[in-house]
């Protein structure tokens, strides 16, 4: 068999002659349904979802092929004048630093932002697909998708893969109609709306400085610094993050970049001011 | 120029006419007269069954007038063989909502089903509509004892005493003299679609409108409309819906019951209609 | 580790249900209200898969809300409990069955008569006169089965919930701050508020 049959070897459609009826019944309900559009390249085997299950790294099992970079720290939370979100941009593999220049940030569209944690492929990938489908809604309802509606948008897509290998950790905010919006959305299909989300494995330290000194009617300065803050200590003690501390600040005019800094640099300075 | 326009179903005429739609209907004004009637306590059906042939071995069970569930009877006139399918569909449907809810569907929920799959066949190409129109008696928690008529079109419309087939018009115009005078001083005995009332409502005055007087009602009602001079169960069914501790009972009269009824109802000397 | 206990009284049924959502050791919400109002007189509490739990919650209220619009008149506790059993058991047998455990209460306006049903993951359901899901259920059965009787008031009810929260707080090594409780009667779904029932804890 040569390499582009193989390759031709993909989802499981009417004209696939080596499409397994048992499969071809279970993606057309699970898949094909919401998102017909989509064909993507299954494992050649009886039940890809099952290969995909043993084979992707979702919760760190040590002898599977495809390995995810897990560690992270993000975070967002709302605030009387917008939205503050942040991560760091450490990429691992195994015990090597891949990466320590990721973009863990996802520019939706100029009024939302998404949050990668998890598969990187994935995050980008599916926050992508949601950016297109938030367009074609602009396009057709002439106003600005919700962010309650674009982030159902996103767990109904990554719903329907459920059990099949995504791994997906994020937040979607944004500013609409009913001012800040946060939701975090995985890919076990879950969907939560609330004022303050850190995920990664850095979250519990994050966590710990965010709840201590979260409140609610912060000025924009003391917001910002809390982010900046509850990364830097959270990269401080997860290996499995560090790099740059990446800042955004989402206001009624849509996000607002607001700077990159090192954590080395951050180091020394929260030290000197002691 | 109706040529053009009655060959298929689909086709609206000029003047905005389904020829085979009316032609279905006209086919149900020379089918064998039912007549349905609320009262306080049930409803009654009773349908004429018109003889082809002294030879003809008349069937065991009606065939004029059948169960489709446990709350729910129903009075054919047309094609048979049309009914025959409907039926087999509502008794589907009520078992299927059984299944599923655990409780007797709601009648007007079976009729609206009946209707809308009569409907589909006015409206797809090909097709020829149902030459059938049900009486159909029912009880359910929510509304009560009910009695829908249906035609071929796919129409349906609540009443409390009606009347299909050949002479329907002059039996409804006795209906409404004789309903009226029994029961409530009303001027109109139509109800429309949705507006089914529990029959309880129906007797305004205060003599009660009993299942017994319904039958006794009926009986003159069928006589002086009926084309045939002999009366029999040989050419008349009957049924009754009734409630008895919260539970609905479906009653087909057998032949000796029909024979013990008109015997009870009919004076001996019938003169047949003019 | 989520809490769901429901009973039934006289002419009432309470459920209550706590308001945590957790990832492995992490609670990422402590004010999410996990009991669905399905009608003016269902309601309907839920625990199990994150995922499934929110989106076959969802499909159930949807076809109620539909089958409501369409039909002019409310689907019984006892129909509304039936079709959630049905289509969880058809799921059950095909390649994605949904893991959730539900307790569905009401009032049912005809019969006049509360209700309230345990159904789990494996679509089993039964009508009881109490019920508990998960861990809660070691703890708070016992608490049914000494405290109840036949043709509970309100008080009594609320006081065998706040012995139930109490054991909870004292004996389960997960706290939960917390507490959604819905009362449905003949005048539809009513919240009580949590912190009452707290209070009543502490009062004993």
């Amino acid at each position: 068999m040569s390499l582009d049959k193989v390759l031709k070897y993909t989802s499981a459609s009417k004209t696939n002659p080596y499409a397994f009826d048992d499969d071809e019944n279970f993606l057309k309900r699970d898949v094909t349904d919401n998102i017909s559009h989509f064909d993507f390249k299954f494992a050649p085997v009886l039940k890809p979802a099952e290969f995909a299950k043993s084979h992707i790294d979702v919760k760190s099992q040590k002898d599977s092929l495809i390995k995810l970079a897990h560690g992270t720290t993000t975070l967002a939370f709302k605030f009387k004048n917008g939205v503050i979100v942040a991560t760091d941009s450490r990429a691992t593999s195994g015990n090597v630093i891949a990466s320590q220049t990721v973009k863990k940030v996802i520019e939706i569209n100029p009024y939302l932002l998404g949050t990668m944690a998890g598969g990187a492929a994935d995050c980008s990938y599916w926050e992508r697909e949601l950016g297109r489908r938030c367009r074609l809604h602009e396009l057709a309802n002439k106003e600005r998708i919700s962010v309650a509606a674009a982030s159902k948008l996103l767990t109904n897509m990554v719903y329907s893969y459920k059990g099949m290998g995504l791994s997906m950790g994020t937040m979607i905010s944004g500013w609409d109609k009913k001012g800040p919006g946060l939701y975090y959305v995985d890919s076990e299909g879950q969907r939560i709306k609330g004022n303050l989300f850190s995920v990664g494995s850095g979250s519990t330290f994050a966590y710990g400085v965010l709840d201590t000194s979260y409140r609610y009617d912060m000025e924009t300065d003391e917001a910002i610094e809390l982010g900046r803050r509850a990364i830097y200590h959270a990269t401080h003690r997860d290996a499995m993050s560090g790099g740059y501390v990446r800042l955004y600040h989402i206001k009624k005019e849509g996000w607002e970049f607001i700077g990159l800094e090192d954590v080395e640099d951050l180091y020394y300075k929260y030290n000197n001011q002691e | 120029m109706a040529r053009r326009y009655d060959s298929r179903t689909t086709i609206f005429s000029p003047e905005g006419r389904l020829y085979q739609v009316e032609y279905a209907m006209e086919a149900i004004n020379h089918a064998g007269t039912v007549i349905g009637m609320l009262c306080d306590d049930g409803i009654v059906l009773a349908a004429e069954k018109q003889q082809s042939s002294k030879l003809l071995e008349s069937s065991l069970d009606g065939e004029k007038i059948y169960e489709v569930n446990e709350n729910l009877i129903a009075g054919v006139a047309g094609i048979t063989s049309d009914a025959n399918l409907l039926l087999n569909e509502g008794r589907l449907i009520a078992q299927n909502y059984l299944q599923i809810y655990d409780d007797n569907i709601p009648v007007e929920m079976l009729v609206k089903r009946l209707c809308d799959i009569k409907q589909g066949y006015t409206q797809f190409g090909g097709l020829r509509p149902f030459g059938t129109s049900f009486l159909i008696a029912g009880w359910d928690e929510h509304v009560g004892f009910q009695l829908y008529q249906t035609d071929p079109a796919g129409n349906y419309s609540g009443w409390k005493a009606t009347c299909i087939g050949v002479n329907s018009s002059s039996a409804q115009s006795l209906l409404k003299q004789e309903y009226k005078s029994k029961s409530e001083p009303s001027s109109s005995d139509q109800q429309g679609a949705t507006g089914t009332e529990n029959a309880s409502d129906i007797a305004d005055d205060d003599t009660p409108f009993s299942l017994d007087s319904a039958l006794e009602l009926t009986c003159k009602v069928m006589t002086k409309t009926l084309d045939s001079s002999k009366i029999s169960n040989e050419n008349l069914e009957f049924a009754t819906l009734t409630l008895h501790n919260g539970v609905p009972k479906v009653h087909l009269f057998k032949s000796n019951e029909t024979d013990a009824l008109l015997k009870k109802y009919v004076p001996e000397k019938t003169t047949p209609k003019e | 580790m989520d809490i769901q206990l429901g009973l039934a009284g006289k002419d009432f049924v309470i459920l209550l249900a706590d308001n945590q959502i957790t990832n492995s050791i992490l609670t990422i919400k402590h004010d999410e209200d996990k009991i669905y109002k399905l009608s003016e007189h269902v309601v309907m509490s839920v625990s199990g898969e994150p995922g499934d739990s929110s989106n076959f919650s969802e499909y159930i209220l949807g076809n109620t809300v539909l089958y409501n619009i369409r039909n002019q008149h409310e689907l019984s506790v006892d129909s509304c409990a039936k079709f959630t059993r049905k289509e969880l058991a058809n799921a059950l047998r095909s390649r994605s069955p949904y893991q959730v455990n539900y307790l569905i209460g009401g009032y049912n306006t005809i019969s006049q008569k509360p209700a309230l049903y345990r159904i789990d993951y494996l679509a089993s359901i039964a009508k009881v006169e109490f019920a508990a899901h998960g861990y809660a259920s070691y703890f708070c059965y016992s608490i049914f089965d000494r405290m109840k009787k036949p043709d509970l008031t309100q008080d009594e009810a609320l006081d065998i919930l706040a012995a139930c929260v109490n054991e909870l707080t004292r004996r389960l090594v997960i706290n939960h701050s917390s507490y959604t409780l819905k009362l449905v009667d003949s005048n539809g779904v009513r919240v009580i508020n949590g912190e009452e029932l707290l209070k009543r804890t502490s009062a004993k």
